[in-house]
């Protein structure tokens, strides 16, 4: 191939995927801008809402909580080792504490949240979407964002925040157990140092990153589960793009949430 | 009276639909024939709304359809019933939510009303039975029958049926052929059919229009179907093949 023609096909490829991803954030944007103008005034539809309470919320309990034990866990045995060297134990729940509320608490399970729920809903809606379901919505006069996009959006916030405060304190006593049985730090002890040493405000910065979340795994799942095309396989690779999306949003939205709370 | 005027829709550079014109006046049938994939389940999309043309005009009532914002179209469609090629029924609910669903999106009827309606309609489709059960659990055909329930409950002035009797058995075709012919006779209901079952729309349809790949290669009433010598019409019709269509 001679290098005007590589040199072509090279732009051209490049410009197709910055056109596709171009395509992709656009339609994001616009889902946001859909979503912003059926928030007022706001209208859920009540079974739908409910629905998807049980369906997000109740459903994800336990994986988040195996989730969240596990992780307090991980997080005082990494600790441990300097915490022992230094003989401070007084600072093992801040240590375990301060990563947890701040950073990995909500990272974890919003990635959980994502790989769970937002697959979920991207399958349920590129379903409906690619067996005329969501046609069949539009046919009876039924406004498919205000009956499925706006249940689903308010159920991810809200779960995701509440996943995330039980998530919190399920990482915390994990985070107990592992110090008291494998490093010998009494309860009470851990109990003091999160109390003492963690302010109410790292707290709050993980939920506001848990809200910002559960917004972004919203409308990156919706987005993609009402863009598929392409019968099963179209599923399949929209569920995947979703996961990836919102996996890459997660971690944007928590650099500049980090960023400017800190 | 719905008038659809030269309709051209592309799918990936090509056109799947061209230059598309033809009429159904007020409690009329049309019966949309012609081998698949020529683009009959798309032109009704399009004469309801759901999918944009890149060229031409739907007039509903003399009202163009295709310039109407998604609030006034949310209104006409409270006018249109949509019976789907593939059922279209929601995952999520059972039988007899899905045919209720509709109704209690109108918000005219108690729920006491409702579930006598549901009921009445499942007996008239011959699934009384199932109203607990979800779509996952149905056959093809009992699907079908649920569906065109859902479509046909709310009485709407305009119908749209996209192939009412695949997957059925004769028996239960020729009821559903029936409620089709009393929906345009008793209640004057204006309605596009397409179907497979040339036999069973000859009977229950006033016009017809034939696509192939997109053209509207025949659009005239029984009379005229009859006496054209078009070869492709001519095979649809009378049921056999001259040669490949293609």
């Amino acid at each position: 191939m001679s290098a005007p023609a590589f040199h072509k096909r090279l732009l051209s490829k490049f410009g197709a995927v910055f056109v596709a991803q171009a395509e992709q954030i656009g339609g994001v944007a616009l889902l946001i801008w859909e979503i912003i103008l059926h928030s007022f005034p706001p209208r859920l539809d009540g079974p739908e809402t409910w629905r998807n309470l049980y369906r997000v919320g109740v459903k994800s309990f336990p994986i988040v909580a195996v989730t969240a034990i596990l992780v307090g866990g991980i997080m005082v045995i990494q600790s441990g080792t300097y915490i022992e060297q230094y003989g401070a134990y007084g600072l093992l729940g801040w240590g375990a504490g301060y990563s947890i509320f701040r950073e990995v608490g909500p990272i974890m399970i919003g990635l959980m949240f994502s790989g769970r729920v937002g697959a979920n809903n991207t399958a349920e809606l590129g379903t409906m979407k690619v067996t005329d379901q969501i046609d069949a919505l539009r046919a009876l006069a039924i406004d498919p964002i205000g009956y499925l996009v706006m249940p689903r959006v308010f159920t991810m916030i809200v779960m995701m925040f509440v996943l995330v405060v039980v998530g919190d304190f399920v990482a915390l006593l994990g985070g107990a157990i592992t110090s008291r049985y494998l490093l010998g730090v009494d309860m009470e002890l851990f109990a003091w140092s999160v109390v003492t040493y963690i302010g109410l405000h790292d707290f709050l910065h993980g939920l506001y990153k848990a809200v910002a979340f559960g917004f972004a795994i919203a409308v990156i799942s919706c987005h993609f589960g009402l863009g598929t095309k392409g019968g099963a396989v179209g599923v399949g690779r929209a569920v995947n793009s979703s996961v990836v999306g919102s996996a890459i949003a997660i971690f944007v939205i928590d650099y500049f949430i980090t960023f400017i709370d800190s | 009276m719905i008038v659809v005027e030269n309709i051209t829709k592309f799918h990936s550079g090509r056109p799947v639909l061209d230059d598309v014109s033809l009429e159904i006046p007020d409690g009329s049938n049309l019966g949309l024939i012609g081998p698949g994939g020529a683009g009959k389940s798309l032109l009704l999309k399009i004469i309801c709304a759901l999918v944009r043309p890149d060229r031409g005009k739907v007039y509903i009532d003399d009202v163009d359809i295709l310039s109407l914002d998604e609030v006034e179209l949310a209104q006409l469609r409270f006018r249109i019933g949509m019976l789907f090629q593939n059922y279209a029924l929601f995952d999520f609910m059972n039988v007899a939510d899905n045919i209720a669903f509709p109704l209690r999106q109108g918000e005219k009827h108690t729920e006491a009303e409702i579930a006598v309606l549901v009921q009445g309609i499942l007996d008239e489709v011959g699934l009384p039975n199932i109203g607990h059960q979800f779509p996952n659990e149905l056959s093809g055909g009992m699907k079908k029958r649920v569906s065109f329930a859902r479509a046909v409950l709310p009485e709407p002035p305009i119908m749209f049926y996209d192939d009412p009797t695949a997957g059925l058995d004769p028996v239960t075709s020729s009821k559903i052929f029936l409620l089709l012919k009393d929906m345009r006779d008793r209640r004057g209901v204006t309605s596009a059919t397409i179907s497979h079952d040339i036999q069973g729309i000859k009977d229950i349809c006033d016009n017809f229009a034939l696509l192939e790949r997109g053209k509207l290669i025949f659009f005239g009433n029984r009379d005229a179907i009859e006496a054209t010598d078009i070869s492709i019409v001519r095979q649809f019709w009378d049921g056999f093949s001259l040669d490949e269509l293609g």
